[in-house]
């Protein structure tokens, strides 16, 4: 019975993610395409939450759904929205986008059936501890340490470099 | 539980999605929001793979994306900030100077 139940939310999860996706990409007005985002974002942590990554969860609703998304919120309230909303939303060469997003959807779909994916004898069947945060802590303060204070400085980098191309210039 | 094809299923239907998005769109902020879709596909696909091989080194790495986004999202924005200055509009089409 969890089984199906599992199952049920995936297909709910999944169609609800695609279906938020299409509308996000084709919405006309930018604000109503992030709101669109923000219930993808949602349905991605749901997903997470099915193949047990707690953790995975929480960081995209707490900073992909709480931070990055109201920052490109705020972005969009610099634009003049009537007049972004009323031009054509697509370039004119959007056949071509299309053509380029079918062909990679087949491509991947091709290559599903390649066995990239080891048989993985080692899956223990509904195991859902591993996902827990204390073997990602674990894994990430000890074994990948070191990338985590690089990312650190990414940050910082981005940080800085973002506030030396936004300023005005002459401002010092 | 979950099978894993049908998050890599997942993961390329929303990478799709997210490259017709990037293609296509002529709004500058939603090109990076399409990246945004794009990065949060391949997050789908390095958790299951993560929950499939039953090693968190997955998770991790998606977490590391997920940063990396966030400073994407910070830098992008701020030259999409410094361009609406010098000119009206975020519009792509606009921006022909390096067209030959």
């Amino acid at each position: 019975m969890p089984i199906i139940a599992g199952q049920i939310a995936f297909s709910y999860l999944a169609a609800g993610s695609v279906a938020s996706a299409i509308l996000a990409v084709t919405r006309k007005n930018p604000v109503h395409s992030m709101l669109w985002v923000l219930a993808l974002f949602l349905h991605v942590a749901g997903i997470f939450l099915l193949v047990g990554a707690e953790f995975l969860a929480a960081v995209q609703v707490i900073v992909y759904a709480g931070a990055i998304l109201v920052f490109y919120l705020f972005f969009l309230m610099l634009l003049d929205l009537p007049r972004e909303a009323a031009g054509p939303r697509f370039g004119a060469h959007w056949p071509l986008c299309a053509g380029a997003g079918l062909g990679f959807a087949a491509l991947a779909w091709y290559s599903r059936n390649l066995r990239l994916v080891p048989n993985a004898e080692r899956a223990v069947a509904g195991a859902p501890s591993l996902g827990s945060l204390s073997a990602v802590g674990t894994a990430l303060f000890t074994q990948f340490v070191l990338p985590f204070e690089i990312v650190s400085l990414i940050l910082l980098a981005a940080i800085v470099g973002a506030v030396v191309v936004a300023r005005k210039k002459g401002t010092s | 539980m979950v099978p894993v094809g049908a998050c890599l299923g997942l993961s390329a239907v929303l990478f799709a999605i997210g490259l017709v998005g990037f293609l296509g769109r002529r709004n500058i902020i939603l090109m990076l929001v399409s990246v945004e879709i794009m990065l949060n596909a391949v997050n789908v696909s390095l958790a299951a793979f993560s929950y499939r091989l039953q090693d968190p080194r997955g998770q991790i790495l998606a977490l590391f994306v997920i940063a990396v986004a966030a400073a994407e999202a910070a830098v992008g924005l701020g030259l999409v900030l410094a361009l609406s200055r010098h000119r009206a509009g975020v519009n792509i089409e606009d921006l022909t100077e390096l067209k030959w």
